[in-house]
């Protein structure tokens, strides 16, 4: 090694790492699955992770409001629906008794028309 | 009976893929200054060189379970720290590269002052390209020989070779420009 490399060698030697680097990378770590772990193991730790967790949750509450926001619409259209169908068989019922009335009306007068000895 | 002793490294290494958190932080603490120094005379920027060194342990510990020895730790860490700074280097605007006006720095002082002269050099060191740099800080931060450097830049011996002797020549130059500026 020459003059000018002993020079870039002196330069370049190592440092110290900051204070606290160690701790700073085993707080990161502390999230992270097993190193030799299992793929289903890490699939587990992975959702054990408190961030994850929190937000598996939220997302679960928000599956459970969705639910049932889907399910009260869907009753209030059953119910309007039904409600619906009612009125038009009252409607029916009474287009139909109408109907009777005038066919009753019409036999009575044919009745009262027609002498008894004809029939 | 013979029994067989492992060295520190190995145990540690072993104890930490079976997830002993202390084994883990006793790695770090073995390997934490290599690690730190490759990405700071890379980057030339304390944090940020102690971003890419945190980052480059929690792959290793990602990776734990595919490391063989203590002398594949040491050579995997190298690998993936240079890797991981010429990456860091790449995504950043370029940065202003050392001119030789920024570097001489009081003229009252004499360039064999070593603290001045250090610094100048790793300034130097930090204008050359990403690829070139990898060269010069692995030879002469790590001393390695270069098909060792060769291995872990994932290049043949005769580039390692040739990008190390245009770097010293560039150095070379740089470096008697400035100590002229220094002396005058």
């Amino acid at each position: 090694m020459n003059p000018f490399e002993e020079k870039l060698r002196n330069a370049l030697r190592r440092e110290s790492a900051p204070e606290g680097f160690a701790e700073k990378v085993l707080t990161r770590v502390r999230g992270l699955p097993q190193p030799g772990a299992k793929p289903w193991q890490q699939f587990g730790a992975f959702f054990a992770r408190p961030v994850l967790r929190w937000a598996l949750a939220a997302a679960a509450v928000c599956l459970v409001i969705a639910a049932g926001v889907v399910h009260h619409e869907r009753q209030e259209r059953l119910r309007q629906e039904g409600e619906m169908a009612r009125v038009q068989v009252r409607q029916a019922l009474r287009i139909a008794s109408v109907k009777l009335n005038v066919a009753r009306k019409k036999v009575q007068e044919i009745n009262r028309e027609t002498p008894p000895s004809r029939l | 009976m013979t029994t067989v002793t492992l060295p520190q490294g190995e145990v540690a290494l072993a104890r930490s893929i079976r997830g002993d958190a202390a084994a883990f932080a006793d790695i770090v603490q073995e390997h934490q200054s290599m690690v730190f120094s490759l990405a700071y005379h890379f980057l030339h920027d304390r944090g940020r060189a102690e971003e890419v060194a945190q980052d480059v342990f929690l792959r290793l510990y990602r990776h734990l379970a595919s490391i063989k020895s203590e002398d594949h730790l040491v050579f995997w860490l190298r690998k993936v720290t240079c890797r991981r700074s010429i990456d860091e280097v790449r995504k950043l605007p370029k940065a202003p590269t050392a001119s030789l006006e920024d570097i001489a720095e009081p003229a009252a002082e004499s360039p064999n002052l070593d603290p001045l002269l250090s610094r100048g050099l790793r300034r130097m060191v930090a204008s050359l390209s990403e690829d070139a740099r990898a060269v010069i800080i692995l030879r002469y931060q790590e001393e390695l020989e270069l098909a060792d450097i060769a291995e872990i830049l994932d290049i043949p011996v005769n580039t390692v070779k040739s990008r190390l002797q245009r770097s010293l020549e560039i150095l070379r130059e740089k470096f008697h420009r400035w100590a002229g500026d220094v002396q005058r």
